[in-house]
């Protein structure tokens, strides 16, 4: 810094302030200020399967068929390899040593060009074992999702235009905003232009008070930075083993977000640290002592004689986990007027409210506004869990109102675990996960994840023309509700009813 | 080179220019292929079709393709997607009110409503074909789309990727495009356009600007974009000299005093304020609205940008439509659609909702070979299309041979003619632009007639795409 406070008469006359030396020195100051400066940056790498999901086409091709087309080729041009070595797919299903006679269907892209070409004896078909994962909310089109962008940590990309139904349910039925001019550029937006993705967790202070003298009054915010704006969840089910709580450890730590676990496995396997959420029992607030590292501690439930007890032996930031039950508005404000930190609310898995099956969009906008009535939307940060299961749902939420996302499903099939039974009751949800899986492996596919879901709010927010995540939050004009659009454009059409469900 | 060795090179697919002999087996079981599967020789393909383009759709789409006529037996006009054009239908008038089937049904569309001195240029169909570069698909696809347009007296775009010269033998009918990355624009492919247009957006990845991989940019791809081969290629949105009307006017007076006769076309994507977009182009002096649709095509796009940015083209038509006649400026500017508009009876929708027009892409390709399998960009191959459509690979560009695919083309279009012609007589109208803005026509279905509407679809349903 520039230092204007010597005294010494002398020294300030040698060293006179001249506008070639206050150049120099903001130059050096820059540039130091440049060589500190870090640009938060997701490494990935493109990791191998361990356990790959089903092929997405099974190849059925006749072997009689094959044989008599064959003979018909050399009978036809002799000894042309080119000819009669030539396949109908580019991608290899027929280069196998015995080409057709053995296909490999796990090279198959659906292109459908042997079957147009051998209509007689190729067949190729949706593999029902892949159709079968996940279940109607969390379908195999999520999860073969996840599985790509864990593996190689990309945007998707790909040809042809959308293939799936006009709007939707839940998330499907909002879709983001962009502006044709003014906004960063795409090669900008992931790389020389900043787009910031960090959320604040914590208390914002409403206002500041100074004393006379002008020094700060009151308690300083406590608060803290997360470089991405969603968390990794306790695992649901029957997922928490320590083995995937170790993973989950490291890859927050890696990208600099928090991990929430059941406090009991916190204490059982020694992981309390500042990237460790803890989740104890709203009956039990005298084990926040237990977590000396930790940054934020989350009480499971709502209790103010809980709150009271746990603020007093920590000083840790204090969130209230609250379902979407009935009476869940009650206790959410109880709780930010009790001046809880954080307040991480929960849909079931497909993203509904427990008693009245509303959609948590819906749910998170009614949770967002009513604190924006009460002038205190600032005062608490809002996480949010429940059927959020793809790239465009995280800002889909945030949009909703949340400041960040919890992740629970997503964890499960990005380290190519498979689930068993239901995937709506986080309690019951029953899973496994590869027996090959190795820490370095599944931190990088968790790693890879969180870097394609992040780059992918990077599109959707630069689309927006939007330069900070945390600008997005409860940015409701920055959707559009297919329903809306459906009544201004349908409108006065006969037998358009609004919503269109008939 | 010894056989053993043609051997081996063929046994590890070597690419190369393919002979004479291959050219004519692999054309010859495509082709036949695709006309056995149109005529329903063999039932559909399992693991064809998608909510947007069902398998009945995509077969009829070659039927029409390979036939010059309407199939019977097979839908031809609705998807399965449970939502906009899917969902409406016309009110048709009792059949004795019918008008008699004729060539007399005008089904023509003026381009330069504006009144000024540029070119007065009329389409004899409702529309034209949209920008597909030069590198996302290949030299031969575009000029099968240019001969194709030059018979139907309307247009096609080269997209952002230059002016193959290749299409100069049709350049009455070849829109040149300036986009955000000004890929190949130059100065004489612009005097030579009828039309110029300018892309702002793109429906399928609007706000994202275009997207070439690398292994599509090819050393005559690179040579028109001027560029370096094999790099990939983004056109970087936006236009960064564009900040507002006037600057957009600026940049069409530019165009102006290059062509002084091309009608200015202006391409942008479907956000929330689209009508005040359109009205804002209308008065710097576009005589083309283009609106293009988050459903639409694309050669390779970001999968969250498809659906979930800005608002499928049916959403975004009424829109506009009501809006540039609430400013009084609408019957002095065409409005096209584009963005998932699929069938005849899609344009006749989209105009009913208020369009001019519509622009064609993926219909094309549809009737050329597509299947939809999403590897425009390159797929695991990294070659491209495998039917030689999305692609600039030297050995499967050849599979689409130029006079076939017009051929194809030009009997979609009289298929897709007809049918609108059809539609139009139904309803007691003799000419298209009487259909424009009637909402009354139209009528919605419900959910249930619209799925039986839609047919049995089979192959991969509704729910299960990946």
């Amino acid at each position: 810094m520039l230092d204007s406070t010597t005294g010494d008469a002398a020294l300030a006359a040698s060293s006179a302030l001249t506008l070639d030396r206050f150049g120099a020195e903001s130059a050096r100051i820059g540039r130091e200020l440049a060589d500190q400066y870090h640009r938060y940056h997701i490494e990935t790498e493109e990791v191998d399967d361990v356990d790959p999901l089903p092929h997405r086409f099974l190849v059925e091709v006749g072997k009689f068929g094959l044989a008599k087309f064959i003979v018909s080729e050399l009978f036809h041009y002799g000894l042309k390899p080119d000819v009669i070595l030539s396949r109908p797919c580019t991608y290899g299903v027929f280069s196998g040593p015995v080409g057709g006679f053995h296909p490999l269907p796990k090279l198959c892209v659906g292109c459908l060009r042997c079957t147009v070409q051998h209509p007689d004896f190729v067949k190729v078909l949706p593999n029902p074992k892949r159709v079968a994962l996940g279940d109607s909310y969390t379908t195999h089109g999520h999860i073969a999702a996840i599985d790509e962008e864990s593996k190689k940590g990309l945007v998707p990309v790909r040809g042809q235009g959308y293939r799936g139904r006009f709007g939707g349910p839940g998330f499907d039925g909002m879709l983001t905003d962009m502006s044709e001019i003014v906004r960063p550029s795409r090669d900008g937006i992931h790389g020389r232009e900043l787009i910031g993705t960090s959320v604040d967790i914590g208390t914002k202070p409403m206002h500041l008070s100074f004393d006379e003298e002008g020094n700060l009054q009151g308690k300083i915010p406590n608060m803290f930075t997360i470089q991405v704006p969603f968390v990794f969840d306790v695992p649901p089910g029957d997922l928490g083993t320590a083995k995937l709580a170790k993973v989950l450890d490291s890859t927050s730590k890696r990208i600099d977000t928090l991990a929430c676990m059941k406090a009991a496995d916190v204490i059982e396997r020694g992981m309390d640290s500042p990237n460790i959420v803890p989740v104890i029992p709203k009956e039990k607030p005298e084990m926040v002592e237990m977590f000396p590292a930790a940054r934020l501690i989350e009480l499971d439930g709502w209790d103010k004689d809980s709150l009271d007890a746990a603020r007093l032996a920590t000083d840790a930031l204090i969130g209230v986990r609250i379902c979407f039950t009935e009476g869940w508005q009650d206790r959410l404000m109880k709780a930010v007027n009790n001046r809880v930190d954080v307040v991480h609310l929960n849909a079931d898995l497909h993203g509904r409210g427990f008693d009245d099956g509303r959609f948590i969009s819906d749910l998170l906008k009614e949770a967002h506004m009513l604190l924006i009535e009460k002038g205190c939307r600032d005062m608490v940060t809002l996480i949010g869990a429940g059927g959020l299961v793809s790239a465009d749902h995280l800002p889909k939420a945030i949009i909703s109102g949340l400041d960040a996302v919890a992740l629970d499903l997503p964890v499960l099939f990005a380290l190519q675990g498979r689930s068993h039974g239901s995937l709506v009751d986080r309690e019951q949800v029953r899973g496994t996960l590869p027996k090959k899986m190795t820490q370095e492996w599944a931190e990088q596919r968790l790693t890879n994840l969180c870097a394609s879901w992040r780059d992918q709010l990077l599109e959707i927010l630069g689309a927006m023309g939007i330069r900070e995540a945390r600008r997005l939050r409860g940015e409701f004009g920055r959707s559009m509700i297919v329903n809306h659009l459906e009544d201004e454009a349908f409108e006065g059409i006969e037998g358009y009813v609004s919503g269109g469900v008939i | 080179m010894s056989i053993i060795q043609e051997f081996k090179d063929a046994y590890k697919g070597k690419v190369q220019l393919p002979s004479e002999e291959l050219l004519t087996k692999t054309t010859g079981l495509m082709q036949d292929g695709m006309r056995a599967r149109a005529m329903g020789d063999y039932i559909p393909p399992e693991a064809l079709g998608d909510a947007r383009w069902t398998d009945e759709l995509i077969l009829s789409t070659w039927y029409m393709a390979e036939t010059g006529e309407i199939p019977e037996g097979l839908n031809y006009k609705t998807g399965k997607s449970d939502g906009g054009f899917d969902r409406l239908d016309f009110k048709y008038l009792p059949e004795s009110d019918w008008l008699e089937h004729s060539d007399s049904i005008t089904t023509k569309l003026d381009l330069n409503r504006r009144g000024d001195a540029k070119n007065k240029l009329t389409t004899d169909i409702p529309w034209y074909g949209g920008g597909m570069s030069y590198g996302s698909v290949s030299v031969n696809v575009m000029m099968s789309r240019a001969r194709n347009a030059a018979r139907w007296n309307s247009f096609m775009s080269t997209g952002e990727g230059g002016y193959p010269s290749q299409l100069m033998e049709c350049k009455e009918n070849v829109i040149t495009q300036v986009a955000t990355g000004y890929f190949g624009v130059e100065e004489e492919t612009i005097q030579a356009a009828p039309i110029v247009e300018f892309k702002y957006a793109q429906g399928a990845k609007p706000g994202l600007g275009g997207h070439l991989l690398a292994a599509k940019a090819g050393e005559e791809v690179a040579k028109l974009r001027g560029s370096v081969p094999f790099v990939s290629l983004f056109s970087p949105f936006p236009f960064h000299s564009t900040y507002s009307v006037e600057d957009h006017s600026k940049h069409l007076d530019w165009i102006e005093t290059v062509n002084p006769t091309a009608l200015l076309s202006v391409k942008v994507s479907t956000p929330h304020d689209v009508d005040m977009v359109a009205v804002g182009s209308f008065y710097a002096g576009a005589h083309i609205i283009h609106l293009d649709g988050s459903y639409g095509g694309t050669g390779a796009a970001p999968e969250i940008a498809k659906k979930n940015i800005a608002m499928p083209i049916e959403l975004a038509i009424p829109k506009v439509h009501k809006f540039l006649q609430a400013e009084g400026v609408r019957d002095r500017v065409t409005l096209i659609a584009s963005g998932g508009v699929r069938t005849a009876d899609d344009i006749a929708k989209a105009i009913a909702l208020g369009a001019d027009g519509c622009v064609l892409g993926t219909t094309d390709l549809v009737g050329l070979g597509c299947t939809r399998c999403s590897n425009c960009e390159g797929g695991p191959s990294g070659r491209g299309c495998p039917w030689g459509l999305t692609t600039t690979d030297i050995e499967l560009q050849e599979w689409v041979q130029p006079d076939w695919a017009a051929e194809r083309l030009n009997n979609l279009y009289t298929a897709m003619q007809y049918r609108l012609r059809d539609i139009l007589r139904q309803l007691g109208l003799s000419d298209v632009s009487e259909l424009r803005g009637r909402t009354d026509l139209l009528r919605y279905m419900g959910k249930d007639e619209a799925a039986r509407a839609a047919g049995k679809a089979a192959g991969i349903g509704l729910e299960e795409i990946e």
